[in-house]
């Protein structure tokens, strides 16, 4: 009787497995896309936090932690001393102050380690999606009364996601300083979000607290935003926060709404310019 | 002057007012349509009607109109050029845009409307133009400024309304020259290679010219 399967058979199968096994690699390719690195990394201590100076003066670091860590004091250093090394700065810093000096127009001043980072290629991947490297533009706040318009002096400016505070000059504005743009990862997979989004809280004695969200922030320009504050009167009783929520910009709302429709909803778009 | 000659001069007056009241009547028929750049000024302040916000707090274009905001018309350029384009595109880009939102502007300044009873030129949604109180950008103000005395008009410099659309992304956006609306992503477009906004103002608008104004 014949036997099935052949011994020959049995050797072509096994020498056909064993070509298999050989091809998988046991390394991924280095191109390859990862999606580690895909959530947004924040920059590490030496992130920089302008206290209320222009941003091309190297400032003595007092926020100098990522906005994600918690507990304590963050500040080490008395408000205002200088030159002392600050205990967030990592070794390499020199002199007591920020690793980077940002400098107008630096799109990508990058602090954290990334995908794609000192390789001297561009980055691809995760890491080409504007998420994983640290982005800041220059911003200024102005803050004015609601009712009058008139600039607020000496306001204290609190930009949320870095712990930056700033006080008005006598014309309502902030200094410039070098700002985060954070884009909101999740969208990313859709359609990416076209600008950052930031925001500052402004506090004011004889004023309500005024939390303005949504900040545009795009890379590489300046950008100014305006907070409203309203005067706390003698009528008022429960004395809250006000909210102001930047809307996105409706370019990227119109985007948005083109990327899911269906080949059978006509909207408006280049079918109907 | 007997009684004769005063009904006789009455009678004259009379016809020769009416004979003016049609002059005025035709007349203003044909200036209307010469609204021109070189019989009309750039708009010292625009009407704008404030629309009622919908719950999320974003002014409805369908929504009431609470009031009427009268804005310095340079002020109301610089605070809608952020809002329609974005103030890290290239500044041929945003030229192009300021161009296009200032003489949208000034057309409508000319035609202004009533509607519930307001009188204005614009309102402060995509009705007309996305407008945000104080929202100018340093960029956007400097495109502004760069196109300060020009106009953008038709050959006889009739001040004509300058339209534009979204368009789409990394595209010429050829369908909307054919519909004489500028594509903002289109002007975003050309710009990245190269082109002045005196081109692209000629891409997307078909015999029209620039003037330089006072």
């Amino acid at each position: 009787m014949k036997r099935f399967p052949s011994m020959k058979t049995v050797l072509l199968c096994g020498f056909a497995a064993a070509l298999v096994a050989i091809s998988i690699p046991a390394n991924p390719h280095p191109s390859a896309h990862r999606l580690t690195g895909a959530i947004a990394t924040i920059g590490n201590g030496t992130d920089n936090a302008a206290n209320g100076q222009t941003p091309t003066q190297p400032t003595n670091n007092s926020t100098g932690r990522p906005p994600g860590a918690t507990g304590g004091q963050n500040n080490t250093t008395p408000p205002g001393a200088t030159g002392e090394q600050n205990s967030t700065t990592p070794p390499g810093a020199t002199g007591g102050q920020n690793s980077t000096t940002p400098g107008a127009g630096s799109a990508n001043n990058n602090n954290s380690a990334s995908i794609g980072q000192g390789t001297g290629r561009a980055p691809h991947g995760p890491a080409s999606w504007g998420y994983t490297q640290r982005k800041t533009a220059e911003l200024r706040v102005r803050v004015i009364d609601g009712r009058s318009r008139q600039p607020i002096s000496n306001a204290e400016v609190v930009v949320i996601e870095t712990e930056q505070r700033l006080r008005t000059d006598a014309n309502g504005y902030t200094p410039w300083f070098s700002a985060p743009v954070f884009r909101n990862p999740r969208y990313r997979p859709m359609v990416a979000e076209l600008h950052g989004q930031l925001g500052v809280i402004v506090y004011k004695n004889g004023y309500r607290d005024s939390i303005h969200l949504g900040i545009r922030m795009h890379e590489g320009i300046r950008q100014q935003t305006t907070v409203w504050m309203y005067k706390i009167g003698p009528g008022d009783r429960r004395i809250e926060p006000v909210l102001y929520q930047e809307p996105y910009h409706h370019i990227w709302l119109i985007q948005l709404a083109d990327k899911f429709r269906q080949k059978s909803q006509i909207g408006e778009g280049p079918e109907r310019p | 002057m007997s009684t004769r000659t005063a009904k006789v001069a009455v009678a004259l007056s009379v016809a020769g007012t009416s004979v003016a009241a049609l002059t005025v009547g035709a007349m203003p028929q044909a200036k209307a349509q010469q609204q021109t750049i070189w019989n009309t000024s750039v708009p010292s302040v625009m009407r704008v009607a404030i629309r009622e916000n919908n719950p999320s707090g974003e002014p409805d274009p369908r929504g009431r109109i609470i009031y009427v905001q009268s804005v310095p018309f340079l002020e109301y350029c610089e605070d809608v050029l952020p809002n329609e384009w974005f103030p890290s595109w290239n500044p041929e880009s945003l030229k192009a845009g300021a161009m296009a939102i200032k003489m949208f502007a000034w057309y409508h300044h000319l035609h202004p409307v009533t509607i519930d009873g307001f009188t204005f030129d614009v309102d402060n949604t995509t009705n007309f133009q996305h407008f945000r109180y104080l929202s100018a950008q340093p960029t956007t103000n400097a495109a502004f400024d760069a196109i300060q005395n020009q106009a953008y008009a038709d050959n006889g410099g009739q001040i004509i309304e300058l339209n534009y659309r979204a368009g789409i992304e990394n595209d010429p956006n050829w369908q909307y020259r054919n519909a004489q609306k500028m594509a903002q992503w289109g002007s975003q477009y050309w710009a990245e290679r190269g082109q002045t906004f005196q081109q692209i103002l000629q891409f997307y608008y078909v015999n029209r010219s620039l003037y330089r104004i006072q």
